[in-house]
């Protein structure tokens, strides 16, 4: 019956990484695919890099040895004229730039780059492919009741992909997960959830208006699809998350609304919260975007300990008592 | 021989520098000396791709009566439109999904039916490249550079420089001031990423104890030694002007920049290099850094300021008021004399058209053996070499 679901001419994927030994993307020890594709554009984003749902240029200008060592992607490589230095060649600073609006993402420049300084994030990769890399570490898995889980961008927005991808991994015998904003049609999460154990989503914020400013689309179809699914797989587990951003989201209001949203529920078994951490500051500039939450700092302790008392009130767990 | 153009158009592209209101009124004029009609497109190309978000309509008819007393006056009235980039424009698709769409195409169409009939562009490094993308895909246009860093090439002057340099002049002046009834070294960080025009300029205007620009890394002991060797004569205080962009000389004490290595080493299987990596520097990072530096050097008490875009606000100056008049007027002259696809420059003591192209990828970067580092050198000035 499962198989069913899963199209079957859909054997690639457009995958950015997979990431093992992963311990915060379910439970145990997990590896993390990470499809490309977004269908949000929160400011707060930590992985830039997985936001296009086209295979995409990245330089680090960290590891270029510059014109006068190299300089091979300065020789005709690049068919948009998009790569250059800067100064007259006198410079001590002789590395490569990328002009990033001339770029068209085509990649010619990757293989000439003798130092990876120039690379593309995104590659094709067949189901067999990424189940095989998963599956080595399957003793692990066994060990800690980790398995995989589909991250992104967001996973969903490759559905038929995703969907042969966790229905092979359960022939494997690993448990599935996925992480989810849940901004995709109905039709997308029909095909992808009958095979996850666990699905991790977040709830960023509970208006539909400040959902909009922050994460460039309004949540309404997030909570229609949040119900529907709760609904759908009553078997299936669900844990809600917060990314949560200073002065955005980190407050009690939010705390209390999401809950209000996902108790009713009882296959909602947990929610938790993410701490911003400004990881994916560095990567905006490999892609040449602007990191425009670089003035916010990580919630403090405190914050964080006085929202997680009122989540482990409500779930009737014996939180320490919130520090007033 | 006049051409039959009946209709252009004026509109920014990049961030805001000061007086831009000058290159309005210059075009205009000129325009309509030439019985042209003259509109403005607000917000870069915004009021033309979303004219519903102007009550007023995305189009500004611009007339003399109109511009007559903006030259000298701050702000724009046009807008502008910093991250505005028709190529890829954000847009929330039939599912509620957010995605960026090329709409250059549309975009030359809606001007086609407006009838305008070729658009003056002020523009920066950025937006260059992008008007350059539309100039092939057919649009007539002809801009002028603007830049408070004074950074793009084929230019001596960019529009707004003149303004931006006497506004740190003056700050630094008085940073000068508070450092001196402070008795510490004040360390001041200008705009300059690659280019430290601004910083060496105000620097010298001041007589700065040392000026560190991106194009002369520098070694903080040699600045150090300069400060010390003045206090020794009875100095009780210090100035350092740092441009933004500046770096350290390589070898020396690297600063520590990076943000979280081990989720960089996760995510990007790029991007995990032995230190090195350029992350988008917060402003001011370079004035603590340092200032720092020179405190534990000297053993004096340190302080960092950051101008940063202070600079880009307030009124132009009678320099850039001239500068902007001449470049709206003469962007009107290229296109009366049936030129697109070129940039207006300041070649002294010319005004001169040269192909956009030959701006693209290049910055105008202080060279070594500039008079303006000689006359630097000569005062006493450290650049950290």
């Amino acid at each position: 019956m499962e198989n069913q679901l899963v199209h079957p001419k859909a054997p690639t994927g457009l995958v950015l990484n997979i990431q093992h030994f992963c311990t915060h993307d379910g439970p145990g020890i997990r590896t993390t695919v990470f499809l490309k594709g977004c269908s949000l554009r929160c400011k707060w984003c930590s992985n830039p890099e997985s936001i296009r749902p086209t295979p995409e240029l990245a330089y680090n200008p960290g590891k270029c040895i510059g014109e006068k060592q190299c300089g091979y992607c300065l020789k005709n490589v690049c068919p948009e004229s998009a790569i250059y230095v800067v100064g007259s060649g006198d410079r001590a600073d002789d590395k490569v730039r990328v002009n990033w609006d001339l770029c068209t993402n085509c990649g010619k420049c990757v293989p000439v780059c003798p130092t990876n300084a120039l690379y593309l994030f995104g590659q094709e990769m067949t189901v067999g492919q990424v189940l095989d890399e998963v599956e080595q570490d399957s003793p692990f898995y066994r060990e800690s009741g980790g398995g995989m889980t589909l991250s992104g961008g967001e996973c969903q927005l490759q559905p038929d992909f995703a969907a042969a991808l966790l229905a092979g991994a359960h022939e494997r015998g690993i448990n599935t997960a996925i992480e989810t904003a849940s901004n995709v049609p109905w039709d997308f999460m029909a095909k992808v959830l009958p095979h996850v154990d666990t699905v991790l989503h977040d709830i960023k914020l509970t208006d539909p208006e400040r959902h909009k400013k922050w994460t460039g689309a309004d949540n309404a179809r997030i909570r229609a699809n949040l119900k529907r699914a709760y609904e759908t797989f009553p078997d299936k587990k669900f844990i809600a998350r917060t990314p949560l951003i200073p002065g955005v989201n980190d407050d009690e209001e939010h705390v209390r609304a999401t809950l209000a949203f996902i108790k009713p529920y009882k296959n909602v078994v947990d929610y938790e919260l993410l701490p911003y951490m400004r990881f994916g500051e560095g990567k905006y500039g490999f892609l040449g975007r602007i990191y425009e939450m670089q003035d916010f700092n990580p919630p403090t302790p405190e914050t964080l300990k006085r929202l997680r008392a009122i989540i482990d009130e409500a779930f009737g767990r014996s939180g320490k008592p919130a520090r007033e | 021989m006049t051409t039959q153009m009946k209709r252009i158009a004026i509109n920014f592209g990049g961030g805001y520098v000061p007086g831009l209101n000058a290159v309005i009124t210059g075009a205009v004029l000129a325009a309509s000396e030439l019985g042209w009609e003259a509109v403005g497109i607000r917000d870069g190309f915004e009021g033309v791709l979303f004219p519903d978000r102007y009550p007023d309509g995305g189009l500004m008819k611009l007339t003399p009566q109109i511009v007559e007393n903006l030259a000298g006056a701050t702000g724009c009235i046009l807008g502008t439109a910093a991250q505005s980039d028709p190529f890829h424009v954000r847009a929330i698709n039939v599912e509620n999904m957010v995605e960026e769409v090329d709409r250059s195409d549309e975009l030359l169409g809606m001007i086609k039916k407006e009838k305008i009939e070729a658009v003056i562009s002020i523009v920066g490094a950025r937006a260059l490249s992008i008007l350059w993308k539309l100039n092939r895909k057919g649009l007539r246009t002809v801009c002028v550079p603007k830049s408070v860093e004074n950074d793009v090439a084929a230019t001596m002057l960019s529009f707004g420089f003149n303004s931006a340099l006497s506004f740190v002049a003056e700050m630094l002046e008085r940073c000068r001031q508070a450092a001196q009834s402070a008795r510490r070294i004040g360390v001041v960080e200008v705009l300059g990423e690659h280019a430290g025009w601004l910083a060496l300029q105000a620097g010298m205007a001041v007589c700065a104890d040392a000026v560190l620009i991106p194009e002369i890394p520098y070694d903080l002991r040699k600045v150090a030694a300069k400060l010390r060797e003045k206090a020794k004569a009875g100095r009780t205080f210090g100035l350092v002007v740092v441009a933004e962009g500046a770096q350290p000389l390589a070898g020396l004490h690297a600063p520590s920049r990076t943000s979280d290595s081990k989720m960089k080493a996760a995510l990007s299987p790029g991007a995990t290099g032995n230190g090195g990596f350029h992350v988008i520097e917060r402003s001011g990072q370079v004035a603590a850094e340092v200032a720092l530096g020179i405190q534990r050097l000297t053993d004096r008490e340190t302080y960092p300021l950051v101008l940063g875009q202070l600079a880009r606000g307030g009124t132009p100056t009678v320099v850039d008021r001239q500068l902007g008049l001449g470049y709206g007027a003469g962007a009107v002259r290229a296109l009366d004399s049936e030129q697109s696809g070129v940039m207006i420059v300041f070649q002294p003591p010319d005004l001169k058209f040269v192909p956009m192209a030959e701006a693209i990828n290049k910055f105008r970067t202080v060279p070594a053996k500039s008079e303006f580092v000689q006359i630097t050198r000569a005062l006493g000035i450290s650049l950290g070499d």
